[in-house]
């Protein structure tokens, strides 16, 4: 075995084996604590990870809703190839099997001194980690006109719940020819491909019920992920339905009017049907309020670690982390979650530490019968964490390829979701 | 588990007292105490390593032997394992999700994790 710890050193070095032995036991009376805070998939993942490989751990999971809504195939919910409730996913068998205290509840503040966190109903739980995954939030102000009320009239659908539904009740209303506007966001945002997924997925839905209808995509971009593999797909699928608007063409989004549902760029003005602005984001609230956030309005971290570079003792992991050339994706934060708990597991109870491993993949449809997919590995240092490997469908692929990729995707749906929550 | 076998280098060796000079017993309990560390480390960072690897896996694969669309890994021998790692690294397979993971891993950690299933067998879930 090549990788010996330092402390499996010192034994072999003549230190008497026992004594490490005993260090070990006795350290591990002491049940230490981790708060997670936020159940999506980044914090159910690394509650599940931290609970099952020590039984010396004390973990709590604090998430205010009783169930989780996956973002991630959210768009087959839009396209009607999936119900809503297949992308629903509660906690019980996190507590059940692996004994996660899950406390439903919204944490208000964080003490970093006296290592406490204190909950909207009075409560406050002691901590000697903290494993913070708040996911993103919407920046303020980005979009003139866009704030909570109008996101019940145009919503994001970003975070996915009764968004989602609202969107998709629009749709099911909306006439035939009429006008879906897609606002995509600046980078970075949660899942590169997500918008243009969507638009595809959209127009699925249109082909079959709604075929006179039109796409518009006024992005705050000028390129995307997988730009023609989008294209081809939109092309060879829904010919003539989606058209896309780069930001050097319109100016970009500066304003909504949520009652002419109108869309307003720096010179033009569209008038939407159904709207769904998606704004640029940031790390969640809650990492705003720990003082966890640099200038970017993401959470600088130690890539090999997760813990904060800003505030010691809390790790930071999912779409708020600002984790080198890593996407914002699920498959990520769930990755990111397992490094994480392997981190603080070897911090906390003196487990071995390996060299860790970081990947993304994704599974895209651009119709019932075509999806592509990705994959990367990446490799971390102390600094940073860059793209080792990558893979991405091409143009051309042929359509037997395409197909067992959408069998493939419902597969990984359910061993991903049972990887989180089951 | 790290630590179970903390008791039995003392009871061994206080039995032993009698028969046995103070430096004959200083000389067994480190020789044992070596042999207990080498063998706590194939076994338990083994395994420890094989899970944290394992779980890497388990993101798309189910490892309860259900394998409805992404096939199960459970239940391979560790031949097999380390023979379909391969193809898949090398482009003999193909498979570019599966490929892009092997590529990132050392023929070492394919050995531990071709281990570390081959030991589970299909016992369902156990990690």
């Amino acid at each position: 075995m090549k990788c010996w710890t330092r402390r499996q050193f010192g034994c072999l070095a003549g230190a008497t084996c026992t004594g490490a032995l005993l260090a070990r036991t006795a350290r591990s009376q002491v049940r230490a604590r981790v708060v997670v805070i936020g159940g999506g998939v980044g914090g159910a993942t690394a509650a599940k990870y931290l609970a099952l490989s020590s039984k010396t751990l004390d973990v709590t999971l604090v998430e205010p809703k009783g169930r989780y809504t996956t973002c991630f195939f959210s768009n087959l919910y839009l396209a009607g190839l999936r119900s809503f409730e297949s992308l629903t996913h509660g906690y019980e068998t996190l507590a059940q099997r692996y004994g996660v205290n899950i406390v439903h509840d919204t944490v208000t503040a964080i003490d970093p001194v006296a290592k406490n966190v204190s909950l909207e109903s009075g409560a406050r739980l002691s901590y000697d980690r903290i494993v913070l995954a708040p996911g993103i939030a919407f920046k303020a102000g980005a979009i003139d006109g866009y704030d909570d009320a109008a996101m019940q009239i145009m919503p994001h659908a970003w975070t996915a719940g009764p968004q989602t539904r609202l969107l998709r009740q629009q749709l099911e209303t909306m006439a035939d020819g009429g006008v879906f506007v897609l606002v995509a966001p600046p980078d970075p945002f949660r899942c590169p491909p997500g918008p243009y997924e969507r638009a595809a997925l959209i127009a699925y839905y249109f082909k079959q019920y709604k075929p006179r209808s039109k796409i518009l995509i006024v992005d705050a971009k000028d390129s995307f992920f997988a730009q023609d593999v989008f294209e081809d797909g939109w092309n060879r699928h829904y010919p003539g339905m989606i058209e896309w608007l780069p930001a050097q063409f319109t100016g970009g989004v500066k304003a909504v009017d949520v009652k002419g549902r109108l869309v307003k760029t720096a010179g033009d003005t569209f008038k939407a049907d159904v709207a769904n602005v998606i704004p640029a984001q940031e790390a969640g609230r809650l990492a705003h309020e720990a003082h966890l956030v640099d200038q970017s309005g993401w959470c600088p971290i130690d890539p090999l670690t997760f813990e904060s570079k800003l505030q010691p003792g809390i790790h930071v992991i999912g779409d708020a982390a600002k984790a080198g050339n890593m996407a914002k994706s699920a498959f990520a934060s769930n990755s990111q979650a397992k490094v994480c708990a392997f981190a603080i597991l070897a911090a906390l109870t003196g487990s071995d530490r390996f060299a860790p491993h970081l990947f993304n993949t994704c599974y895209t449809l651009l119709a019932s019968d075509d999806a592509v997919t990705s994959a990367i590995s990446y490799s971390a240092d102390a600094e940073t964490i860059k793209v080792n490997d990558f893979f991405l469908s091409k143009v051309g692929d042929n359509a037997e390829t395409r197909r067992e990729a959408v069998r493939e995707a419902d597969g990984w749906y359910a061993a991903f979701t049972h990887d989180i929550f089951g | 588990m790290p630590g179970q076998s903390t008791s039995i280098v003392p009871a061994a060796s206080e039995h032993r007292q009698s028969a046995f000079s103070m430096h004959k017993i200083v000389a067994l309990v480190t020789a044992m105490s070596l042999a207990i560390c080498v063998a706590e480390r194939s076994f338990a960072a083994d395994n420890d390593q094989g899970a944290q690897l394992a779980a890497t896996c388990a993101a798309c694969h189910r490892l309860d032997g259900h394998d409805r669309g992404i096939p199960s890994i459970i239940g391979l021998s560790e031949e097999q394992f380390v023979v379909v790692m391969r193809a898949f690294k090398s482009g003999e397979r193909s498979g570019p999700i599966m490929r892009t993971v092997v590529r990132s891993l050392s023929d070492e950690e394919i050995a531990i994790l071709a281990r570390y299933f081959a030991s589970r067998g299909k016992e369902g879930e156990r990690r």
